[in-house]
């Protein structure tokens, strides 16, 4: 009796952590820097159990005015789908899986991108947890090239909108390069992230993040009771509803994916971290021709690492090339490659070719089976 | 008669001398890097005294200074220069307004939302003590008949519009070429009435990357069908504006996209080589202005548009004039969050309040007040 009570309570406890809740699968910071040039990759294993419906969210501070996001996948660094190649950031920033977005996670993974923004935590909601009510049911507009057709849509569909909600935008006949615009009543975008937001799929989910937009939304409005109006090019609005979350959130972070730890550059440091250089050529670290444009040739990079503990009997290698076409910094036809042993590799910058390519151009430095901890550029006299 | 003989003799000596360094490879430079073979006239031989006036003091200045320039925001205004104002206390020198919204302005379209028949801020400007400069993002209807652009392209934003067609009589392209040119010649004619001269830079970075790695493409329709074509385009737009229009006040600058000698108009189509950087580092940079300065001995070497790049930020201008390039004049260019209360100033996309700070303090920025004097206004 008393191991029948155990197993029941067992299955309750197994039933009730089933249920749906928003589960954090990567925890920053991580800083998306300006230029494109940051990413970090989710892997495969957090989405093991995503399916079709459900919804990524990635929670961020720090965002500029001009900031973007991007969910690519690692396969190319392309667009996840067309509509995630890039968008502008206002609050947290999310994506729907869909059946074409479903094989890519579960395979590769996905990756954020972006710039001018920082990571805080990135979460998997599952579809069960969101609700949707449809507040405005047409007639349907056909979205023009040339954005002059407007979609009026009443203050009274939005009264029962709340902080944190989505504003669903169901859409069809949807265009290559198609795009979406929410304006106030009087035709201003409601915030950078949808003054043309690229549009795909069958929907296009706009998330309220802040008290003031669900008070312009209800009470702000004209004559006829109009406070938001629907833009854009190359789609067809057919529906609106609010998207709600009902479920609740898992606290427990502990299978989450870890960003590496972000280290304040010191002076002179052009890097700090662990970057690891896999034995199949696959890592690199460039830099940009900023920090070098006072150099001279008595000037050095120092080099930190670790090797990599399964090398296969390989040694573990660097080479350094310019940002261009990744040819060998110094202008030899072949790459210089530079064996490592774990102590700091001193790179002297005395080589006027690769001094002028370095001060044009930056540098590339690429390698295999060590994991890059520091780069410094020592200054003659410092 | 003997030391008239003399005088003639060194004289011709000093004309072979100096036809000799013409031809050279390697121009003749001063102390300060800039060539001194630069041309003393504008190629349009009636430029009016207001043009001369502007070229002669941007000669002057050549090598000692470099002038100021802030671009207008998206179209017709002052606003980056109202900015730099705001933030520092002090007008850039030149303006420069851009004829990319043509087919918005009021006279050719009735919900038009600007009018370039409207000079007045061009007016002030000048009176001012500011110079007037003008560029055309010359926009065309793209492929899906209502957008306009100007990107090459097939995809429906795009456009295919060709310079080769646009070039022969009788094509559709034609008519809408001249159609263009002649609606823009009437925008600069009231600037040229009103004895405004113009820093005019039509076609601008016409090669794009083509020249610079396999599979480089040109950026704007003017570009699309290559440099002969290009240099075609620039040639009939010269004739049209000068020799039709009898447009007088016009300074007319060419950008390089560097290596690109195929796709420059010719010395008598040119009178400023300019250059657009967004990797404006101090050292990229000396290194490009030596190279044009070579390869352009003639012309006043300029910093046509400039600014942070995704990746870098602009070095000071302390610190570009230190490496030793000795641009004529630069211009940053417009932030369109900033303009549009979006962020702070000091995250200006392309140059902030502090950049703007330095150039003036670096002693070597010429501002309008000081440009007002040379132009004994």
């Amino acid at each position: 009796m008393k191991q029948l009570t155990y197993i029941a309570l067992l299955m309750l406890w197994a039933g009730l952590t089933a249920t749906a809740a928003e589960r954090t699968i990567l925890l920053g910071p991580k800083t998306i820097g300006a230029g494109w040039k940051d990413n970090v990759v989710i892997m495969p294993e957090q989405f093991q159990s995503v399916a079709v419906g459900d919804i990524i969210t990635v929670y961020n501070d720090r965002a500029k005015g001009n900031a973007q996001g991007a969910f690519q996948d690692p396969k190319d660094w392309s667009g996840i789908a067309e509509e995630y190649g890039y968008f502008g950031i206002a609050g947290p920033f999310r994506m729907t899986v869909t059946e074409e977005i479903l094989p890519k996670l579960k395979a590769r993974g996905v990756a954020i991108a972006g710039h001018d923004y920082r990571i805080v935590k990135v979460t998997h909601t599952p579809a069960a947890d969101i609700v949707e009510r449809i507040v405005w049911r047409g007639p349907s507009r056909q979205m023009k090239d040339d954005w002059s057709v407007y979609a009026d849509v009443p203050a009274a569909a939005f009264r029962e909108l709340r902080v944190g909600d989505g504003l669903r935008f169901h859409v069809s006949r949807v265009q290559q390069g198609a795009a979406l615009k929410l304006c106030d009543f009087t035709y201003n975008a409601l915030d950078a992230s949808v003054g043309g937001a690229p549009v795909g799929g069958d929907a296009f989910t706009y998330y309220v993040t802040t008290p003031a937009t669900v008070a312009q939304l209800t009470q702000l409005k004209n004559a006829e009771g109009i406070s938001m109006r629907v833009s854009g090019k190359g789609y067809r609005l057919d529906k609106i509803g609010i998207v709600s979350q009902v479920g609740g959130v898992d606290e427990d972070e502990s299978g989450a994916q870890r960003c590496p730890p972000e280290y304040v550059l010191a002076p002179g440091e052009l890097f700090r971290g662990e970057k690891a250089f896999p034995m199949d050529w696959s890592g690199n670290q460039r830099f940009t021709a900023e920090p070098f444009q006072e150099c001279t040739a008595a000037d050095c990079l120092v080099i930190g690492n670790t090797l990599l503990p399964d090398r296969g009997g390989d040694k573990a290698q660097l080479s350094m090339r310019e940002q261009r076409h990744w040819q060998e910094i110094t202008g030899a036809e072949e790459p210089l490659w530079m064996d490592l042993d774990g102590t700091d590799l001193v790179y002297p910058l005395d080589n006027a070719v690769a001094l002028d390519n370095i001060k044009t151009r930056g540098v590339v430095i690429t390698g295999r089976g060590f994991v890059l901890n520091k780069v410094e550029l020592i200054h003659v006299g410092e | 008669m003997k030391k008239s003989l003399l005088m003639l003799v060194m004289a011709s000596l000093c004309a072979g001398a100096m036809a000799c360094a013409s031809d050279s490879a390697e121009p003749q430079t001063e102390a300060t890097g800039v060539s001194t073979q630069v041309a003393a006239t504008l190629v349009n031989p009636n430029a009016t005294p207001e043009a001369v006036k502007v070229y002669d003091v941007l000669r002057q200045l050549y090598g000692r200074k470099a002038v100021s320039g802030t671009v207008a925001h998206v179209n017709w205004n002052t606003r980056e220069a109202q900015n730099v104002h705001e933030w520092t206390g002090r007008w850039p020198a030149i303006n420069v307004f851009d004829y990319m919204q043509m087919w918005a302005s009021k006279e050719v379209n009735p919900d038009g939302w600007l009018d370039y028949r409207n000079i007045d801020d061009a007016i002030d400007w000048w009176a001012n003590g500011g110079i007037v400069g003008c560029m055309w993002h010359w926009n065309v209807r793209a492929n899906n008949g209502s957008d306009w652009t100007c990107t090459p392209g097939t995809e429906p934003g795009q456009t295919t519009f060709s310079p080769l067609k646009a070039l022969e009589s009788g094509t559709a392209e034609h008519t809408q070429l001249l159609k263009d040119i002649d609606q823009v010649a009437g925008y600069l004619q009231l600037l040229q009435r009103q004895g405004i001269p113009v820093l005019w830079r039509p076609l601008h970075e016409a090669a794009g990357n083509a020249t610079e790695f396999e599979g480089g493409k040109a950026w704007f329709w003017w570009g699309a069908d290559g440099a002969e074509a290009y240099v075609r385009l620039w040639r009939l737009l010269y004739d049209r504006l000068v020799s039709h229009h009898k447009l007088n006040n016009l300074i007319w600058v060419w950008n390089s996209q560097m290596n690109d000698p195929d796709w420059y108009p010719g010395d008598s189509y040119v009178d400023i080589v300019g250059r657009d950087n967004y990797y404006a580092l101090q050292y990229p940079l000396a290194k490009e202005f030596r190279q044009l300065t070579a390869e352009y001995p003639t012309k006043l070497i300029t910093l046509a548009e400039c600014g942070n790049g995704d990746e870098v930020r602009m070095s000071k201008w302390s610190a570009i004039w230190r490496e030793g390039s000795r641009w004529s004049w630069f211009m940053t260019w417009y932030d369109y969050d900033y303009n549009e209360g979006r962020k702070d100033a000091a995250d200006h996309q392309f140059a902030n309040p502090e950049w703007w700070q330095d150039a003036w303090a670096s002693g070597v920025v010429v501002d309008r007040d000081e440009m007002k004097q040379l132009l004994n206004k």
